[in-house]
């Protein structure tokens, strides 16, 4: 670790753990952060507040959130690096992850500042955690009450990393940040991490286990270590569950034309139950089975009944269906029971809710699930200089954000045109086609021999 | 012989008989090859699979070692200039043969040669010159950009090192095309001189590009030309020479500048000569695509971010294409502005150039310095004009269609005067407001600073907006603000293919409307949604929604800003479209009624989607200004959401779904019946119409068994049933003729023959291999990117693919050194190379660096070297490794000699994979070779992992049986406790183990070895200690140096340099003095021997007396004896007898001893005669004895049957 930081003594338990994985790591800055947000910690004060900088205010947008460039000295002037700016804790992820991936710091103020818990909540702390054991020399400062952030981004490592992500929310949210930073380290990633599984607002690891992974094979991303698994269910709020994700390294992204979805082949599923009685999968299948059976016959959903050791800390039940068409392409919906101690769902509502979702999602279309079209439009942006289509449903307000991110990050601008059903087309609602030229990116932490 | 070699028979072919029928069979039918295969089968048989598996292998090896991996072909159609280096040496005639070419290509004489020179040479081919001056500097930078090299080569000298020199730049930063140009020839004095030289260069030529690499002979000078015809071909030669796609220029966009304009506020200069510049800068993009706002570096300045790019018309632009051979004089165009061409204006601003009236009239004007405007407006017309004609643009929602041509007619007539007030009256107040991108924002500051130089492309086009704005000037009174949007529209759609459309006037009777509208646009459902979702999507789809025209909407959001005010007219106007079509019928229908409509809504909404994500100016100021106004006064009470709750909403990616859609309802099911298989499926891919196909195809067929014959159905009309019709009529018109029957044989071949094409096609696939699936695909990779955006206007093309190579471009720089400009040096080439992402970091690189091997010296760890990485030119601190066989990376001192080593440095991150190339100094040219190093970038790394070897020495203070006590090593308790279990050894080798410190004295340790120390001894640890790579980046600032001194730019100095300059002599470590070498005497003890083992020893080794054979006593000294002359006599005689008497003694001695010898021999001889006889006697014995055996045996035998 850096000569400049001093570690201060409650930290110090806490690092022990990773001090071997990190040997190789030498300059890596760590963050000083506890759990609790309050005792977080500065290291340094703020290094430079925009006013006293030139920096020029981008005209911009109907979007709401003010982005600004700034010009930061870097370590000569000659290096003009540059680095956005930003107001406000949403589409955190998408900020730090693009951030990586194009080299361009980020400044992140006002974090829910006029909250009555102003800055960051420990699971966006326990992100920023995740992010600093991927990747490699990342400076990342905070302020005293958490509500700016700064962030520079290091070279991505990989290598093996253990997390323990922060039960506020569930795996997905952090898997889907790696799942986009993975192919473009510097060795292959096998992530462990351990917390919530399956929640209800985030998507789970079941659902992009069956359609983040499919994509991102499609871009050329594929191979033996690519996988996720579910070594343990961990449902809210307890947790508890464990996640391995490996991923190999890709130098260059293939383009891609997804442009037909073609017809739904056939509807796979996962009931899971955990911590409650077995006949609760069951319930959920037949359930959802009642309302998928007038579409197609080939279905089936398999109940993952956990108990003992890796079903997790708090009971839960659940349903992920997936439907995968001809084209190979998969849609998927879910539904996880509410958190105990927060009310009651009946299994057969949750199946016949979910199989509905489902239809939505097929309604909706495209050749990318809903969760998914931000790693789409990312995986193809960092294609080559090729032109790539791919067409979605209805663009989920994330992916609008997205979007937007990009063009700040990347300078690319997609190309949308809606597709508008045929009068006597049954396929549901419009599709987007999204064209967009990559920006030729390639992954210059992989090593050469 | 003659006469009979006449009369001999000529050859005369048949014509017939079975000959002549054989050789017309053969000439039509089977190869000659194919017959003999038949004809003998067995000489064509595998005769060794071995080896016919090799000659396989063999062949396969050959066919694709000819492969390279196929790219995706990223040419644009209309390709940038060739980029054409001219480097040399000086005095080689590297200008003279730029001006012999120029006026080849163009009939037209360029006297001075000064900066890139474009000339059109054919009709799609575009030439770049560029002298290469003799700066190492400047042959770096053109290295990296040129498509060919013409290598000068002053034949009458020889090589020169540049040749060398740059030959390895363009190794080490992708080779381009090299040509290599022989000059001076005429100085030759003999022709065999000549040739020899030529060959002898020409093959060290071939050595250095490679065999057969093209060398041009140009033989002499004809008034300070060279040879017409040599030039000639010289130029053909280049205009058809293929290029091969370099892997740096590809992937990054770059541009050679070719004009360059400060746009500085003069003001600003006046009152700050130092102040820093915005700069445009003018040129082909080239490489890659460009983003706007990216970054660029220019090599020997700096890292900028673009504030602006604009693609300008082209100036040097390809003929039109025409079916014919050569360009017309016209078509010859010239382009070079930083060269004094004649009637050359050179201002600060800009550079005019003369092209001569024959070639365009319009030129003419420019010898007035006052009409320059007009100049560059009347330029720029006739580009607007070509576009105009095509497009029809309808500037705002209230007017009528304008056509191209009254726009044009009344602009000309006004150009001049009406042109300003124009500009005036708007540009302050509008500017900041409209503009989408800050792009136009500056693009028009910039028009407004520099009114006088607008010669470029794009102002024409808003010059000719302005125009229309002024026709609408006359028609409609109270406009000005109104002109905003009308501009601002018609920037959007220079080229907009806009349909007619209904269009309402704006008046005040509508801004009512506007603030009615939502009362009817929201219904309950609509709220709710609104509601729940966030706000973003509010903004987004609920204040879109009611859009109901596509190509308007989509065609608003093309353009790049358009008032709020126009995008509320709009949206109003739909409402009320949308109104009267569904009536206030929505609110009574059902819940079916109401899940259409959402379908509706969405679809309408959908267009303006580019807009909901991408969004315009307009819109984001106008909120920022409202919330200042009212900030101050109500910012509490405001009823929306703040903003900072929008951006404080927990981030997630799940999509939540549209509450309206209620799936229990069969409706809702239909609407997705078909996304499955059990669907209805497409007309190609239907199940049935696919069956049908195929038995179309493969339907008729006979049952052999059964005989029964099925015929496939013709239920498709078409083809198959007119044959069969056709059938079917031949049958009845006659069995009897037979030519029905050749028809119908005829016919069933020909449908054997596409059945079995088609079978072939289906299963074979040919012999298609990866390489050529691979090659396909990038091959269809390249039309999509071609075909994607061919059919959009070049404004909105570059918003989504940046601009494209092959567009003359104008990038604004805001922030350069005040240095550049006024050490402007047209001579000196100026690239703008862009940066990919994260190109513009800096931290360490690993990458494997091999001394040159025609450099002289080693190169030492830590000192300063410039290297050439990317597009830059910085100076850096290496150091310098070598991985050992754990993988750990030891530092050197010095770069082995010939072998590749690691080298660390603190520099931008570059793309692995890339090369470069080290220097030492790029100030003064020496005679000797200057490239140091060259290598390439391996791996990019935040940390360093090299290491120094560190021994650290103690020594043994107390020493038990294995165990000693050790100090000297350490300084404290802590620093042992690191090193606990360490391994140790000493110099005498015996290893051993750190086990525990002590407590006094501190830093010593307890150690236990495998055997037991001396006090001598001296233990050593082995430790590797880690080095940092010091941070220094300093880029090479060369082109900001004065130019007399832009080829003597000096970084950091080395040690030995400094050492050098400041007189510091090291002194000599006294250790390493020569001294006399004194060596003490040894002196050993004396060997003391026990008496009694003395005695015991053997006399051999028992110990002598002894003492040296000094001196004997004087007392001990026998005296001499003196003998008298008798006695002396008597001595001599007794001596002389004695000799003799010895010497018969020994004569008798050897004489006996001859005798015995001959006794002895005799001896032997009578021996042997005496054994053989002997012998001869026992065999005689013997035989009788044998015999009488024998005899004695025989009889016994005999006897026996006897007694039998």
């Amino acid at each position: 670790m850096g000569e400049s930081l001093q570690p201060l003594g409650e930290e110090e338990e806490g690092k022990e753990e990773e001090k071997d994985e990190k040997q190789a790591k030498m300059q890596t800055h760590m963050i000083v952060l506890k759990e609790p947000f309050p005792t977080i910690r500065i290291r340094q004060q703020h290094l430079f507040d925009p006013s006293g900088f030139p920096y020029s205010r981008l005209p911009l947008t109907s979007c709401l959130l003010e982005r600004t460039w700034i010009f930061t000295p870097g370590a000569n002037n000659n290096m003009a690096s540059l680095g956005l700016s930003y107001d406000g804790c949403n589409f955190f992820r998408q900020r730090l992850v693009l951030s990586t991936l194009s080299g361009k710091h980020v400044k992140i103020k006002n974090i829910r500042f006029k909250d009555d818990d102003p800055g960051l909540r420990d699971f966006e702390a326990s992100f920023i955690r995740l992010l600093d054991k991927v990747t490699n020399g990342s400076r990342i400062e905070i302020n005293q009450t958490g509500t700016v952030l700064f962030y520079q981004p290091g070279l991505l490592y990989g290598g093996s990393v253990e997390h323990d992500c922060n039960p506020q929310r569930s795996i997905g949210y952090y898997l889907e940040a790696l799942l986009m930073l993975a192919p473009f380290m510097k060795m292959s990633l096998k992530a462990t991490l351990r917390g919530v599984t399956n929640d209800p607002t985030d998507p789970t690891v079941d659902l992009l286990k069956s359609t983040a992974l499919p994509l991102m094979k499609k871009f050329g991303i594929d191979g033996d270590g690519f996988d996720i698994t579910v070594v343990k269910r961990g449902m809210p709020p307890g947790g508890g569950g464990e996640v391995v994700f490996t991923c190999p390294v890709r130098r260059i992204v293939k383009p891609i034309q997804l442009t037909e979805p073609g017809k739904i082949k056939r509807i796979r599923g996962v009931a899971y139950s955990v911590r409650v009685s077995p006949q609760m999968g069951n319930r959920i299948v037949v359930s959802a089975r009642s309302i998928l059976n007038q579409f197609l016959p080939d279905i089936y959903i398999y109940t993952d009944h956990r108990k003992g050791a890796s079903s997790g800390k708090s009971p839960g039940f659940g349903l992920t269906l997936v439907a995968e068409t001809l084209n190979g392409c998969f849609f998927s919906a879910e539904m996880s029971s509410v958190p105990q101690g927060q009310g009651t769902v009946l299994p057969e509502d949750l199946g016949r809710n979910c199989a509905k979702l489902l239809l939505e999602e097929v309604y909706r279309g495209g050749c990318v699930d809903s969760s998914n079209q931000s790693l789409a439009l990312l995986l193809m942006t960092l294609g080559q200089q090729d032109v790539s289509k791919v067409l979605l449903g209805p663009l989920s307000p994330y992916t609008i954000e997205f979007l937007r991110h990009i063009r700040d990050f990347f300078q690319i601008m997609f190309k949308i045109e809606v597709q508008k059903p045929l009068e006597d087309e049954r396929k549901g609602g419009d599709k987007v086609l999204m064209t967009c030229v990559g920006v030729g990116y390639s992954n210059i932490n992989k090593t050469v021999k | 012989m003659e006469r009979k070699e006449k009369k001999q028979k000529k050859h005369q072919q048949k014509h017939s008989g079975p000959k002549a029928e054989k050789k017309k069979v053969k000439k039509q039918g089977a190869s000659k090859e194919e017959d003999e295969r038949k004809r003998n089968p067995k000489a064509f048989t595998v005769q060794s699979a071995v080896r016919m598996a090799k000659t396989f292998y063999r062949a396969q090896d050959l066919k694709t070692k000819k492969h390279h991996i196929p790219l995706v072909d990223r040419t644009p159609l209309e390709p940038p200039p060739v980029v054409i280096a001219v480097v040399g040496p000086p005095k080689v005639g590297k200008s003279t043969l730029i001006r012999c070419l120029v006026k080849n290509f163009i009939r037209q004489k360029l006297s001075n040669i000064c900066g890139p020179v474009t000339v059109v040479s054919g009709k799609k081919r575009r030439l770049t010159f560029m002298e290469c001056n003799n700066d190492i500097n400047t042959m770096i930078d053109l290295a990296k950009v040129a498509d060919l090299v013409l290598m000068l080569i002053d034949a009458s000298f020889g090589f020169e090192m540049e040749t060398f020199e740059f030959l390895n730049i363009c190794q080490v930063h992708g080779f381009p095309r090299i040509m290599g140009v022989l000059t001076h020839l005429d100085s030759f004095k003999t022709n065999k001189t000549l040739r020899k030289t030529k060959k002898k260069l020409k093959h060290r030529f071939w050595t250095e590009v490679y065999q057969g690499a093209k060398l041009f002979y140009l033989s002499g000078m004809v008034y300070g030309e060279y040879q017409t015809q040599e030039v000639k071909n010289l130029g053909r030669f280049i205009s058809v020479m293929k290029f091969r796609p370099l892997v740096w220029q590809t992937s990054h966009p770059y541009v050679l500048v070719d004009r360059m304009e400060d746009l500085t506020d003069p003001e600003k200069i006046r009152t700050d000569p130092k102040c820093d510049r915005t700069v445009s800068l003018y040129g082909y993009l080239r490489g890659a695509h460009l983003k706007n706002r990216s970054h660029i570096h220019i090599p020997g300045v700096g890292d900028f971010q673009v504030s602006d790019v604009v693609f300008l018309p082209d100036p040097c632009p390809l003929p039109e294409a025409q079916k014919k051979r050569a360009l017309n004089e016209k078509e010859r165009l010239l382009y070079a502005p930083m060269a004094g061409v004649g009637g050359l204006v050179y201002d600060k601003d800009a550079v005019y150039i003369d092209i001569p009236a024959s070639h365009v009239n319009q030129q003419q004007e420019e010898v007035r310095p006052t009409t320059e405007l007009v100049q560059s407006l009347i330029d720029t017309h006739a580009t607007l004009d070509a576009k105009m004609a095509v497009s029809k643009v309808s500037l705002f929602s209230g007017s009528a269609m304008l056509d191209s041509t009254d726009g044009t007619n009344q602009s000309r007539e006004h150009e001049g005067l009406q042109e300003k007030p124009v500009w005036d009256s708007i540009m302050n107040r509008e500017r900041r407001k409209v503009i989408f991108n800050e792009d136009n924002v500056e693009e028009e500051e910039e028009e407004e600073d520099e009114e006088e130089d607008e010669d470029d492309g794009f102002s024409g086009s808003s010059d000719g907006e302005d125009d229309d704005q002024a026709d609408e000037d006359e028609n409609q009174e109270d406009l000005v603000t109104f002109l905003k949007e009308v501009r601002v529209e018609c920037e959007g759609m220079t080229e907009g293919h806009v349909p007619p459309k209904k269009i309402q006037k704006m008046d005040k009777g509508q801004r009512e409307v506007i603030t009615e509208a939502p009362a009817f646009a929201d219904s309950e459902d609509e709220l709710e949604n609104n509601k729940e979702d966030d706000e973003t999507w509010e903004a987004g789809y609920s204040g879109h929604s009611s859009t109901k025209n596509d190509e308007e909407s989509e065609e608003e959001s093309m353009e790049d800003g358009s008032t709020a005010k126009e995008r509320l007219k709009n949206q109003t106007e739909k409402e009320s479209e949308e109104e009267e079509e569904h009536g206030t019928l929505r609110w009574k229908e059902g819940l079916q009624q109401k899940a259409a409509d959402t379908f509706l809504r969405q679809q309408e909404a959908a267009p303006n989607l580019r807009k909901l994500v991408y969004g315009s100016v307009v819109e984001a100021e106008e909120e920022e200004e409202e919330e200042e106004e009212l900030g101050g006064l109500f910012r509490v009470s405001l009823p929306q959401k703040s903003k900072k709750v929008q951006a404080n909403t927990p981030d997630c990616s799940r999509f939540t779904p549209d509450t309206s859609h209620n799936w229990d309802l069969e409706e809702m099911l239909n609407s997705i019946r078909d996304c499955f298989v059990t669907g209805k499926w497409e007309e190609q891919q239907d199940a049935s119409t696919l069956l049908k196909q195929d038995e179309e195809l493969y339907g008729d067929f006979e049952d052999l068994e059964t005989g029964v014959v099925h015929t496939g159905q013709a239920a498709e009309p078409g083809e198959p049933e007119d044959e069969e019709k056709d059938e079917e009529k031949d049958e009845v018109q006659g069995k009897m003729n037979n030519d029905v029957e050749e028809v119908q044989r005829n016919r069933r071949l020909e449908k054997k023959r596409r059945l079995k094409e088609r079978f072939d096609a289906e299963y074979d696939d040919g012999d298609a291999t990866y390489f050529d699936d691979l090659k396909e695909e990038m091959q269809k990779q390249a039309e999509l990117n071609k075909a994607e955006f061919e059919g959009m206007d070049d404004e909105s093309r570059v918003q989504y693919e940046g601009f494209r190579p092959g567009m003359y471009i104008r990038v604004e720089l805001s922030s350069l050194p005040c240095e550049f400009v006024n050490n402007f040096d047209p001579n000196y080439p100026i690239i703008l190379g862009g940066l990919g992402s994260s190109e513009g970091n800096i931290g360490y690189l690993q990458m494997r660096l091999k001394k040159h091997r025609w450099y002289d010296r080693i190169l030492k760890t830590r000192d300063p070297l410039i290297f050439s990485l990317g597009w830059r030119r910085f100076q850096t601190i290496p150091l310098y490794h070598i991985e050992d066989h754990n993988g750990r990376h030891r530092l050197l001192k010095y770069t082995p000699q010939h072998m590749h080593c690691g080298a660390s440095i603190w520099g931008p991150i570059t793309p692995q994979g890339s090369g470069f190339l080290a220097l030492q100094s790029v100030a003064e040219t020496k005679a000797n070779f200057r490239i140091a190093a060259t290598g390439v970038v391996l791996d990019l790394d935040k940390s360093v992992t090299i290491v120094k070897k560190l021994k650290l020495i103690g020594y043994p203070y107390k020493i038990f049986k294995n165990t000693c006590f050790v100090k000297g090593m350490f300084n404290s308790v802590l620093e042992v406790a690191k090193f606990e279990g360490a391994s140790v050894r000493t110099v005498s080798g015996i290893r051993g183990q750190i086990k525990k410190a002590l407590s006094t004295p501190p830093g010593a340790y307890r150690a236990t070895f495998e055997d037991r120390l001396l006090m001598s001894d001296i233990v050593f640890l082995r430790s590797w200690y880690p080095v940092s790579v010091p941070q220094l980046y300093n880029p090479v600032t060369s082109l900001l140096l004065p130019p007399t001194q832009k080829d003597s730019w000096s970084g950091m100095r080395t040690l030995g340099q400094l050492k050098n300059d400041l007189g510091i002599h090291n002194k000599p470590k006294p250790d390493s003095l020569y001294k006399p070498i004194v060596r003490a005497k040894r002196l050993f003890n004396v060997l003391h021997i026990p008496k009694e083992l003395q005695k015991a020893l053997p006399f051999k080794s028992k110990p002598k007396q002894q003492q040296p054979k000094g001196k004997t006593p004087r007392d001990l000294q026998r005296p001499s004896v003196i003998r008298e002359p008798h006695e002396r006599k008597v001595a001599a005689l007794l001596q002389a007898l004695s000799t003799v008497h010895n010497y018969k003694k020994k004569k008798i001695h050897t004489a006996q001893h001859a005798k015995h010898k001959h006794f002895l021999q005799q001896k032997e001889k009578q021996e042997e005669a005496q054994l053989k006889r002997q012998k001869l006697a026992q065999k005689k014995r013997y035989r009788v004895m044998g015999q009488m055996d024998q005899k004695k045996l025989k009889s016994s035998l005999k006897g026996a049957p006897k007694d039998d």
